[in-house]
């Protein structure tokens, strides 16, 4: 996501002078990947992460003039595509299995790595509350910065890093890699 | 030690490796050059994310892909449509004609072209409902009694039991046929079908066409194609018409 300044204005200006169309194909081609990795495991279903990546696609469309940087596309449109998840969720009220079935789901449909060490690791990050949980999944499918994050979210930066601290705190104590002495953060 | 790695000792390194394994501040990045625990203690961090995105991976279905390049091309179609209709009909044309040829995967399946007898039936409603694109919503009665006097007119013996969640019934001329055009509202959005007497397919076939979704399948002396923007809306539409429709013997 760190590209040097050099890097940046070059980028900038060759996405300034794309139309629509090619903006819209490079938006495809360069996060759809990613998007859809995080999309099927918050949505837990291949379908609605299909439906949901469609619909955040097809905003994205609409509204891809006030796009203005490139550097920002990726996490313009993971924004995009929460909102429509927050739409979909509220309007819908998915019912969501516990976490031993979802694992088994998981494994038969949706494709996931289906050894006991990944086994471990989902339900692991299941575990963990929403709020610390969010960040993580965010900086380790996303890729993002502490400060990409604490945008998309609408938090402080600090606030990012307190709960990515605890996250990984409670994914090592819960995988049981946790063997050190408590490691406090300011304000805890 | 320099002065930088004494500003940073081992439990500040700690919690920042918690919270950024990739830190790139250089008091973190000199500490772990200089601290053989430290680095360990990282290292085991930074292994566990990429274990963590590993058994999230999953590969993202060609059928999808080829879904959200599509939605430029309906988009613009439908921007254009409401001022030059005529050239809208040929992109339509043009539009279905080279999604034919890489898109048609089926989400269940995996058919790499539509074949033309297919394609015929889904250019035909796909067309229509670009002509006509805000089709009316009635109220389910009125849209019931509605689609059984068409279908006495249009095939005596078919009948369709009451459906709730029917909006509307017309018979249209759908490019080259004529047949039952209606619509459902399904908690996934709506939900177009069409039944046309002819030449059945050989089976049921799923593709993206245009933007949708749809389904087109073999039913008595005719076909049945369902359209839709969603998998789930038309999963359960075509649950819903599987139990609706039936002929008098």
């Amino acid at each position: 996501m760190k590209n040097s300044g050099k890097e940046i204005d070059s980028d900038q200006v060759n996405y300034d002078m794309m139309d629509k169309k090619r903006k819209y194909a490079l938006l495809i081609e360069a996060h759809s990947q990613d998007l859809y990795k995080y999309a099927l495991w918050l949505c837990k279903d291949k379908n609605m992460a299909e439906d949901v990546m469609q619909e955040a696609f097809l905003r994205a469309w609409k509204s891809l003039d006030s796009l203005r940087e490139a550097k920002a596309a990726k996490g313009w449109l993971f924004t995009i595509f929460r909102r429509e998840h927050a739409r979909q969720f509220e309007r819908k009220q998915f019912d969501y299995k516990d976490v031993e079935q979802m694992d088994t789901i998981a494994d038969g449909n949706m494709g996931y790595d289906d050894r006991p060490e990944a086994f471990a690791l989902r339900n692991a990050l299941i575990k963990l509350p929403q709020e610390y949980r969010e960040p993580l999944e965010m900086q380790v499918l996303g890729g993002f910065s502490c400060d990409e994050i604490a945008t998309i979210l609408d938090i402080s930066s600090s606030a990012v890093m307190t709960r990515l601290f605890r996250a990984r705190k409670k994914m090592r104590q819960i995988l049981g890699h946790e063997t050190m002495p408590h490691l406090g953060v300011v304000g805890e | 030690m320099n002065k930088e790695v004494e500003k940073m000792n081992c439990l500040d390194f700690k919690r920042l490796a918690l919270s950024d394994p990739n830190s790139s501040e250089p008091s973190f990045i000199l500490h772990s050059k200089n601290c053989p625990d430290c680095l360990k203690y990282v290292g085991s961090i930074r292994k566990m994310d990429s274990d963590l995105s590993s058994s999230l991976d999953v590969q993202m279905p060609e059928s999808l892909m080829a879904r959200l390049e599509l939605n430029q091309v309906l988009q613009e179609e439908q921007k254009s449509s409401s001022k030059f209709r005529q050239y809208a009909i040929a992109a339509s044309f043009a539009a279905a004609l080279f999604v034919s040829g890489f898109v048609a995967n089926n989400f269940y399946g995996s058919n790499s072209t539509i074949e033309h007898d297919y394609q015929a039936l889904l250019a035909g409603v796909v067309e229509h409902m670009n002509e006509q694109p805000l089709t009316p919503v009635w109220d389910s009665a009125k849209a019931n009694e509605s689609v059984n006097t068409h279908l006495a007119n249009y095939d005596g013996n078919m009948k369709m039991k009451f459906l709730e969640n029917l909006q509307f019934s017309r018979l249209c001329p759908m490019g080259r046929y004529v047949g039952l055009h209606a619509s459902l509202e399904t908690p996934d959005g709506q939900v177009t079908f069409a039944y046309i007497k002819g030449n059945t397919v050989e089976d049921i076939l799923d593709a993206s066409y245009d933007g949708f979704v749809t389904r087109v399948k073999p039913l008595k002396e005719g076909n049945l194609i369902i359209i839709s923007r969603t998998n789930n809306a038309l999963k359960v539409a075509d649950e819903q018409l599987e139990k609706a429709i039936y002929w008098e013997t």
